[in-house]
């Protein structure tokens, strides 16, 4: 008990004679300062939210494409007899399938075919890539021919659009891309249940099209695809046996005091910059074709080494040096240590700053324009020679044309790249965390 | 449960004549899963210098962060118990934590000289608390802090140069001349020999000593002869309990604890 | 025979090789009682060595030679009064020739044969034209045995390639097999080898850096012939025309200034939104956030820095953009009572905040380390003389930290002016000069792309500003990150 009426009256002294330190001010700017951070980080998460809302909001609807179906009747006026498709295909190639298309959906929606304004505006309705998917079934199965039978057709983008409900229907009917009589059909053809939003397969497999609604991403995942294996097969071992010279090998000299300098420099030139590099020495020198996803690899892969050697020398160095010492005090060489011990445990480093490398390079654009793969490609590139585009290209080839329905394409596609590069880094967090070793 | 009052009572039972600056009872520290100290109970007194020893790990500096409460800065550290300064609990929230450290400054074992001049290291502290009305004043405080630390003549040519070019020991008292610079009421050290060469050491020794006539110091140490040279009272630590508290000289010529015996007689350690 | 098969010859040779040397080594180990110095395995390396190196060398040095020698060889042939008649320069004739000879190796067998010195022309690109090779008009008999020359030239380089190539992977395999023998030093060869490649691996680096400026320095010396470098660096008005090809009339105006303050202007508003948002983040995350939310804060402000430039060039475009115009439409109505808009879709604050979200993460976790790695004993003793957290950070922490800030700011800022595809679509491409920031502004990089992409002329001014564009850009951020990583380098020193 005395104790504490001893401190108590201590306790009173010590406060007569406390100083004022300006403590409430502090305080205040110690708050102020804290909310400045917050702020800081929450605008930034901000932008993050808009962003991502941005383009999912815009590009989830490009997943779905209204499709029709259409009784086709694949008439031998128009397509020939079987027989004579037998003789010589060229006439099957060559007929008007579009027409059969429009036919049947005229049938379908009752129109007198008498009636042009009608029965054309009926077929805008239809998307001209019928022509290829019509000719796919004809050359498939030439029994089809005298038949007739369901078949589901792209709608136009118009229409593709009109369902998404992506036109302002109040405003006048000539300023708007879809008429009055337009709506009627759709009406009546959502009354018969022959219109449906199916699942998109078309934007995965799809090349180069003036037309949104047939106009894919084939030939660009297959474009990136090449360029990836280029980049792991070429940047990965250049990489990785760069980084452990310079890590374990290396005398410390001028020379390899230059590599270091010009590693980490490389690793902030601007993107361009190599474009420029592979346009000059890959297209112009060394006569590679432009537009080919092999110079597109070449280049992403000098621009891909740095990232692979910095990630690869951290990994390097993490492993404690007493792993070296216990091998060579056993005798073995300096390259077997470095292959037999070091090499190995550093392996889940090395892959996690391989993928993060990758993912950077799957993103990049700029060098790409500049050694030409900004082409039109219908047709899938069969090697890494042939003309191709990448995935970031076509976004920009997209970003740039007018129609709404690309609009929708260029986020759908966007948010295709991300699911891409999403997966690359969460293997590649998902790598480190299950192979990270503490020592 | 026995051996705890023991403790608590060797803790409490110095030297009554002597009045207390500050008290500690039953301290704990947890990081995270691990307890570091297991109640501490100790009376530290006014104006004397006392010497926490005791083998690596056994909690000594733990139980000195808690003192100005530098262990808020650990996440993972959990404080219980209860320590008072002139009786006022210093975990209470009534407390202000900035106000703390400014009446219980700290010198750390590494010396760490702010990357300023020797000026503005030792101006560091009263500017920040206001303590300085005006230049000349400040000016006054450096220079006193300095003389207090033994440290203005080798260097009043040269306030201006960084405080990092100086010597291992100069910026150790460099450090300190920094902590009086503020007037605390207690200094806490932490080993702050333990990284200078014995001619260094015996200086801030020197210093340790004279300091006392103004402050309360409380010192943790590794060596026991430094303890046994700088210090009136001695306690000694083992794994996050109070092994033993009593006058440095009688710690030193017959301690009760046989973990006390065996320490100073270098048994472990 | 097709590079790869003989690339798959050689493979096959030195793999063969490589077993019967491991077999000859084993044997030796067993029936001599003197031990082998280093393992089968390393016996087998060493012959597969001997058989690829040398041949694979020989390869990449014909592949890269033969094409040279044989167009200095027809080029020589071109008759000179024949050219000058028909308007072509030797290179477009050479063109011709080459595609016309590479026409040749497409015919079949039996069509090829009917082709001679004396076909015109005209009859051999009928025979290409049926097999699907297009041929250019300007194409002249004279040029038709210069074609089948070069064809032949060609055949004949391969021929002998392959053959030497062949026979020196067979001769180096079994030069290295004879060596076999107990105390050969098989190891250390092979290890001598390892090192080389790892030396040859770690030089790409130094490679492409010399690639990046030899490949702009020609191109950039060429355009500085046509264009005086005054003209360039001071001039205010960019308007390259593009001439038709042929017709010698102006190149228009190559002024780079414009370009270069729209890049500096975007950069700094960039910069300027930025820099203060991703400092403070880092402080907070360095120096109060919890753990916990750190780990999920992080993270997600990383994800900023992992989405593709294009993504935030296409939300600039359709969104950013259009907000912006929209806005100020409503500010100036409200204001005003005009409704029309100030700040144009396109602009530079439009490409400058867009740009600088793109920055946020770059400069927080950069900012971030560096304030991580100022030591915590530092810290410790302005906590222990009771500075309260913020005092501490402003007073010891980021003086502390100042130059790596400073440099984190550089190589921010050299990003920043080196990034192309946000303010391509968001800058938009008028080469203004002016001082509003709501109006639209180019930049460096935005004509390079502009300038290259289409169809290209290697000789053109308007092609080959391109390079000097690229070249200026490379020095302006090689200054920079030189600088920042020298600034790195001395602050490390400082803490190590």
């Amino acid at each position: 008990m005395s104790d504490a009426t001893a401190s108590g009256i201590a306790s009173a002294a010590a406060r007569s004679n406390r100083r004022d330190i300006g403590i409430k001010r502090r305080y205040a700017a110690e708050r102020r300062f804290k909310a400045y951070g917050i702020i800081a980080i929450g605008i930034g998460l901000c932008f993050l939210a808009i962003l991502l809302w941005s383009i999912i909001s815009k590009g989830y609807t490009a997943f779905w494409q209204t499709e029709i179906r259409v009784p086709i009747t694949f008439s031998e006026q128009i397509l020939g007899t079987p027989e004579d498709a037998l003789k010589s295909e060229t006439k099957l190639m060559m007929a008007n399938y579009p027409r059969i298309a429009r036919d049947g959906l005229v049938k379908l929606l009752d129109i007198d075919p008498s009636n042009r304004k009608a029965v054309t505006a009926a077929g805008k309705l239809i998307s001209s890539g019928t022509r290829v998917a019509l000719r796919d079934i004809v050359l498939k199965d030439l029994s089809v021919i005298g038949t007739t039978q369901d078949v589901w057709l792209y709608a136009s983008s118009e229409l593709d659009s009109a369902m998404k409900g992506q036109y302002d229907l109040s405003v006048p009917e000539n300023r708007r891309p879809i008429s009055d009589q337009q709506l009627q059909f759709i009406a009546k053809l959502k009354a018969d249940g022959a219109i449906a939003q199916r699942f998109n397969w078309g934007l995965f497999t799809f090349g180069a099209s003036s037309r949104a609604e047939t106009a894919g991403l084939g030939v660009a995942i297959i474009g990136s695809f090449y360029m990836m294996l280029i980049v792991l097969a070429l940047a990965l071992p250049i990489g990785v046996a760069a980084s452990i010279y310079l890590e374990e090998f290396a005398p410390k000299n001028k020379f390899t005091d230059l590599i270091e300098v010009n590693i980490n420099n490389l690793a902030a030139v601007p993107s361009i910059v190599f474009g420029l590099l592979g346009l000059a020495v890959f297209i112009n020198w060394f006569g590679l074709p432009r537009s080919a996803s092999l110079v597109g690899g070449l280049v992403l892969t000098l621009m891909t080494l740095p990232t692979i050697i910095i990630a690869t020398r951290a990994a390097l160095r993490a492993v404690p040096p007493s792993i070296r010492w216990a091998a060579l005090g056993l005798g073995a060489s300096k390259t077997q240590t470095v292959f037999h011990h070091v090499l190995p445990l550093a392996a889940p480093g090395i892959l996690t700053g391989t993928i993060i490398g990758l993912a950077q390079a799957l993103g990049e654009t700029a060098p790409l324009l500049l050694i030409g793969m900004v082409a039109f490609v219908v047709n899938d590139p069969a090697t890494p020679m042939d003309p191709a585009t990448a995935l970031p290209v076509q976004i920009y080839m997209w970003a740039n044309e007018a129609e709404r329905a690309f609009a929708e394409r260029t986020s759908g596609a966007i948010i295709i790249l991300l699911a891409f590069l999403a997966i690359m880094n969460l293997t590649a967090i998902f790598l480190r965390r299950r192979f990270e070793r503490r020592w | 449960m026995e051996n705890m009052q023991a403790t608590f009572n060797k803790g409490r039972a110095v030297q009554a004549a002597i009045p207390i600056k500050m008290t500690s009872r039953d301290v704990t520290v947890h990081y995270g899963q691990k307890q570091a100290l297991n109640g501490i109970t100790l009376d530290i007194p006014e104006r004397q210098v006392t010497a926490l020893i005791g083998p690596s790990g056994c909690g000594k500096s733990t139980y000195l962060r808690c003192l100005n409460r530098m262990n808020d800065t650990i996440d993972s550290a959990k404080v219980g118990g209860e320590i008072r300064l002139d009786g006022e609990d210093v975990y209470d929230s009534a407390i202000d934590v900035v106000e703390l450290r400014a009446r219980v400054g700290m010198v750390f074992q590494k010396p760490n000289p702010f990357p300023k001049s020797i000026y503005d290291n030792v101006a560091y502290g009263p500017k920040i608390h206001g303590l300085a009305r005006n230049k000349d004043e400040l000016d006054e405080i450096v220079h006193i802090s300095l003389r207090k630390a033994g440290l203005y003549k080798e260097v009043h040519d040269r306030l201006d140069e960084p405080g990092t070019g100086l010597s291992g020991g100069q910026q150790q008292r460099l450090c300190i001349a920094r902590a009086i610079a503020v007037s605390p009421e207690v200094i806490l050290m932490d080993e702050p020999c333990s990284a200078l060469d014995p001619i260094a050491t015996a200086t801030v020794e020197e210093l340790i000593d004279e300091l006392r006539e103004n402050f309360t110091i409380v010192i943790v140490t590794h060596s026991m002869q430094q303890a046994a040279r700088v210090s009136q009272l001695t306690a000694m630590f083992h794994l996050g309990d109070l092994a033993e508290v009593g006058p440095t000289e009688k710690m030193f010529s017959n301690p009760d604890d046989k973990r006390t015996q065996d320490y100073i007689t270098g048994r472990f350690g | 025979m097709s590079t790869p098969t003989i690339l798959l010859i050689v493979f096959a040779i030195s793999l063969i090789g490589a077993v019967m040397a491991y077999r000859r080594a084993s044997t030796l180990a067993a029936a001599q009682a003197t031990q082998l110095h280093s393992r089968p395995v390393y016996h087998a390396s060493y012959v597969a060595c001997w058989a690829t190196i040398p041949s694979l060398l020989l390869l990449a040095a014909w592949l890269i030679t033969a094409p040279i020698l044989i167009s200095t060889d027809i080029r020589a042939k071109i008759p000179e009064e024949t050219l000058a008649q028909s308007e072509l320069t030797e290179g477009l004739a050479y063109g011709i020739v080459e595609s016309l000879g590479s026409g040749l190796r497409v015919l079949p067998a039996d069509e090829r044969e009917t082709v001679t010195d004396q076909t015109p022309v005209k009859d051999l690109s009928a025979l290409l034209r049926k097999r699907g090779v297009p041929v250019a008009s300007a194409g002249a008999d004279w040029m038709v045995p210069l074609a089948v020359e070069l064809n032949a030239l060609q055949v004949i380089s391969r021929w002998v390639m392959t053959i030497a190539v062949i026979v020196l992977a067979g001769f180096g395999a079994g030069w290295g097999y004879k060596k076999i023998a107990p105390r050969l030093r098989a190891r250390n060869s092979v290890e001598g080898v390892v090192r080389g490649a790892l030396i040859a691996a770690s030089s790409i680096a130094i490679l492409t850096t010399i690639g990046i400026v030899f490949s702009m320095l020609f191109e950039t010396v060429d355009f500085f012939s046509r264009i005086s470098p005054a003209e360039f660096f001071f001039g205010t008005v960019w308007e390259p025309r593009f001439s038709a090809a042929g017709s010698t009339g102006s190149a228009g105006s190559f002024g780079f200034i414009p370009l270069l303050a729209g890049t500096l202007y975007i950069g700094a508003v960039a910069m300027l939104i930025a820099v203060p948002i991703g400092l403070f983040a880092a402080i907070y995350m360095a120096e109060y956030a919890k753990n916990r939310s750190r780990s999920v804060v992080k993270p997600l402000l990383e994800v900023l820095a992992g989405i593709p430039t294009i993504v935030y060039g296409f939300f600039a475009l359709v969104t950013v953009g259009p907000f912006l115009r929209d806005l100020s439409t409503e500010i100036n109505g409200l204001v005003t009572g005009n409704y029309s808009s100030f700040i144009q879709a396109q602009s530079v604050l439009t490409a400058g905040l867009v740009m600088a979200i793109m920055l946020i993460p770059f400069v927080s976790s950069l900012s971030d380390d560096i304030i991580t790695s100022v030591p915590r004993s530092l810290r410790d003793g302005s906590l222990g003389l009771g500075a309260t957290r913020s005092e501490t950070i402003k007073k010891v922490v980021l003086p502390a930290a100042l130059p790596g800030i400073v440099s984190a700011l550089l190589l921010t800022a050299s990003r920043a002016i080196g990034e192309t595809m946000i303010v391509v679509l968001a800058a938009g491409v008028a080469a203004n000069l002016t001082l509003d920031p709501f109006q639209p502004m180019t930049t460096i990089t935005v004509k390079i792309v502009a300038q290259l992409t289409g169809d290209l002329e290697f000789d053109s001014p308007q092609t080959l500003v391109a390079f000097a564009l690229g070249m200026t850009l490379f020095v302006i951020t090689l200054c920079l990150n030189i600088y920042a990583l020298y600034i790195v380098r001395k602050y490390k020193e400082q803490y190590e």
